[in-house]
């Protein structure tokens, strides 16, 4: 009777959403419906892409090139929405390797500038160019790799050694194949791989173009596929959305850990600090095309759209259902109000980095040394996103969540499982 | 019906014994944090001034002031929230683990290039943290090739350059705990950092944690590598013999914390206490300061069983200490990937 009263009080005024008293099988539901929205847009993205890359091999002309790396920029905008499904599902965690690994050692591909020097203590194979060696040794083992195919790519060369930043497959593989090293340093400007990469006979410039041709192809296949098979997992009855809807309280948790995760250790730590403590333009997300300031933002509004249930498809089309911020609404207005208020500085300081790099202030010139304005832009970025954590943190106890177990983080996993 | 009642209770386990939050907070901020600041801030002038009479690699004093510092910072590495997160302080005292080598990177380019910061303290603040604090000194005290490379005034100037460094940014943090910090984490509210009890107390618990995380899977877990494939060359501080030594001062400053975070539980603080002892009795029976053993199957076995202690004292921290303060882990630097 209470709840009714206070429905029909809050309809009265225009309340609507808050009054619809939420569950969480309906906040679960949108959180899926968006899973599969956002992957399924990474996937037509990527099979544009795919196309792009085909026409640019078959005639690798200036223009054809210029075409192959919009429809990579394209691709990344419903990509990076999606990264906030990473860190809570399991079934995420597993796979995002193959398509997003990153930071990598370009030199396991392709040639690379004399300044990059050759094997490292780190890794033994970070120049390998496995597009100019079509024999090599790995790991004591002979490799034929005469032919590029999609599973030399995924199943011997990616992860090569066990090293992570053998990254032979994914956006980043691709993005390097399509621009080549950024050698501007702190100065603005991307990769300048020329088209004639992929010219056939005595046009072929930086040597084996066929093969380059048959990696960036396979790469590219592998990406499709790949998010073939995630999306079909955030269906009816796929195993992502089943493993959320199973516990209802495991997937709030889950949501909340996404969130948090991406928010602290992923982007605020690992993405945008430490590139500007270390001054380095190489720590740049998306290095070679110089796209950082975008990848930020899309991962940002990625965690804005789980909270609120929300998520602008990429034909401008609205999905939207029962959402976390309707729960926390009926639980605790007050935190509604701090989240919402925290996701929307993040967008806000995000926001301000994509406007200066778009407006021509680089994101490699933001991360040199002595660069205030530069360094104020991001640190705006990295606190705020540390601040939103914090508030995440306070939804978890918010929704008398604090003594469920957390998986697929880190630091909230239960350390038990490590040695079970 | 009231017999049912006693039924239900007599299978429940007891009730824990709830925490008293604020006098947790003052005491740990009072017994374990400020001492460590201090000592740390101390050892860091000290380093600082012993360098400003000789940086000559090899000579005694100033090794041995290098490592006062290091174990003192090491003594509150897991303090990583508030002041050491101000200005980067912590990361430009400490940069580890560095997996792309920066530091090596960074420390040739500015001997060679002689960077101008060199010769000032406030320009090198601005310097990547990979050529500052005590990773980097370690290269200069310790590595055959920086030993060499350059010029020696250059490479004693930088000495005195990272020196001075991590002498401020101690002093930084320590100033900052005791101007405001320790009154902002004892007394919550509306506009500090913390807004209850139980959010000051859940950020010594999250410190407690992460500081356990860092040295299971970081300090042990680097070196360890995979089976297949160990990494002996990733071992913290190998280049001064100090891996082990690290491993075993982080366990002692987090048995300290632990125990005064457990202080209204002694049957847990007594637990807890057991299974710290059991990891340290693990290490030093371990006799492998850089873990060189790891490239062996027999000697990675036993750093592994050092890992699984450590692992078992975070076990009981989760599932036991968490509730008994009532609260949960939260988010940490180490969640990305």
């Amino acid at each position: 009777m209470k709840s009714v009263l206070l429905a029909t009080t809050l309809l009265g005024f225009g309340l609507s959403s808050a009054a619809m008293a939420a569950t969480k099988s309906d906040v679960l539901t949108t959180y899926a419906d968006i899973a599969e929205a956002t992957y399924a847009d990474s996937l037509a993205a990527a099979k544009v892409l795919q196309t792009a890359i085909d026409t640019l091999i078959a005639d690798p002309t200036d223009a054809n090139l210029q075409a192959a790396r919009e429809a990579w920029l394209a691709a990344r905008v419903p990509y990076q929405q999606s990264e906030v499904f990473r860190f809570g599902n399991a079934i995420v965690d597993d796979w995002e390797g193959k398509v997003n690994a990153w930071p990598l050692d370009e030199g396991l591909i392709d040639y690379v500038d004399s300044s990059y020097g050759g094997p490292s203590d780190e890794n033994d194979f970070a120049a390998l160019n496995v597009i100019a060696n079509p024999q090599f040794e790995l790991s004591g083992k002979a490799v034929d790799a005469r032919q590029i195919t999609p599973n030399l790519l995924a199943d011997t060369l990616h992860e090569a050694d066990g090293i992570e930043a053998n990254v032979a497959t994914g956006y980043h593989a691709i993005e390097f194949l399509l621009w080549g090293q950024d050698l501007n340093g702190h100065g603005a400007g991307a990769g300048e791989r020329p088209a004639s990469d992929y010219a056939q006979g005595d046009a072929c410039t930086g040597g084996n173009c066929e093969r380059r041709a048959e990696y960036l192809s396979a790469a590219a296949d592998l990406l499709v596929s790949d998010l073939e098979w995630m999306t079909a997992q955030w269906a009816k009855d796929g195993a992502g959305r089943s493993a959320v809807t199973a516990d209802e309280n495991q997937g709030i948790v889950a949501m909340l850990t996404g969130m948090g995760s991406l928010s602290y250790g992923e982007q605020a730590g690992e993405r945008m600090r430490l590139g500007l403590m270390l001054n380095d333009p190489e720590e740049e997300h998306d290095c070679f095309s110089d796209n950082t300031h975008n990848s930020h933002y899309y991962d940002g509004l990625g965690i804005r759209n789980v909270y609120l249930g929300s998520y602008t498809r990429t034909d401008g089309s609205e999905l939207k259902g029962a959402s976390l911020a309707d729960l926390v609404g009926d639980a605790d207005p007050e935190l509604d109000a701090e989240m919402q208020a925290k996701l929307d500085q993040t967008m806000d300081a995000l926001g301000a980095i994509k406007a200066e790099a778009d407006g021509g202030f680089a994101y490699d010139q933001m991360l040199e040394r002595g660069n205030e304005k530069g360094e104020a832009l991001i640190m705006g970025g990295v606190n705020a996103l540390v601040d939103q954590a914090k508030t995440i943190e306070r939804v978890v106890t918010g929704l008398g969540l604090d003594n469920i177990a957390f998986e697929g983080s880190d630091s909230l996993d239960n350390p038990g499982a490590v040695f079970q | 019906m009231r017999r049912l009642v006693a039924l239900v209770l007599v299978v429940l386990p007891p009730l824990p014994v709830l925490a008293d939050v604020p006098s947790v907070v003052q005491d740990t901020v009072e017994e374990h944090i400020l001492p460590r600041v201090d000592a740390f801030a101390g050892a860091g002038a000290d380093l600082a001034a012993v360098a400003a009479s000789t940086c000559d690699p090899d000579d005694d004093g100033l090794r041995a002031a290098y490592t006062v510092a290091f174990d003192a910072w090491i003594d509150m590495s897991h303090l990583r929230f508030g002041p050491t997160e101000v200005a980067d302080r912590a990361f430009a005292i400490a940069f580890w683990p560095d997996s792309r080598g920066a530091t090596p990177k960074a420390l040739a380019a500015m001997i060679v290039n002689k960077d101008p910061a060199l010769a000032d303290p406030v320009a090198f603040r601005d310097v990547s943290v990979a050529a500052r604090g005590l990773y980097a000194l370690e290269y200069l005290l310790f590595d055959d090739g920086l030993r060499q490379l350059g010029q020696p005034e250059t490479r004693c100037a930088l000495t005195r350059a990272i020196t001075y460094d991590v002498a401020a940014n101690g002093a930084a943090i320590a100033a900052d705990w005791h101007d405001s910090y320790a009154a902002r984490l004892m007394e919550p509210g509306p506009d500090g950092p913390y807004q209850t009890d139980a959010e000051a107390v859940q950020e010594l618990f999250k410190a407690l944690g992460a500081g356990l995380q860092f040295t299971a899977d970081v300090r042990l877990g680097r070196p360890m590598g995979t089976f297949q494939r160990p990494r002996p060359n990733r071992a913290e501080a190998r280049g001064s013999g100090r891996s082990l030594r690290h491993v075993v001062l982080s366990l002692l400053a987090t048995q300290d914390l632990a125990l005064h975070l457990a202080a209204d539980d002694p049957e847990l603080a007594s637990r807890l206490s057991s299974a710290f002892e059991i990891a340290l009795a693990t290490a030093a029976r371990l006799d492998d300061p850089v873990f060189a053993g790891v490239a062996s199957p027999q000697g990675r076995i036993r750093v592994e069983a050092l890992q699984t202690e450590i692992n078992k004292i975070r076990q009981i921290v989760a599932t036991e200490l968490g509730p008994q303060l009532g609260v949960a882990a939260g988010f940490n630097a180490l969640d990305g990937d």
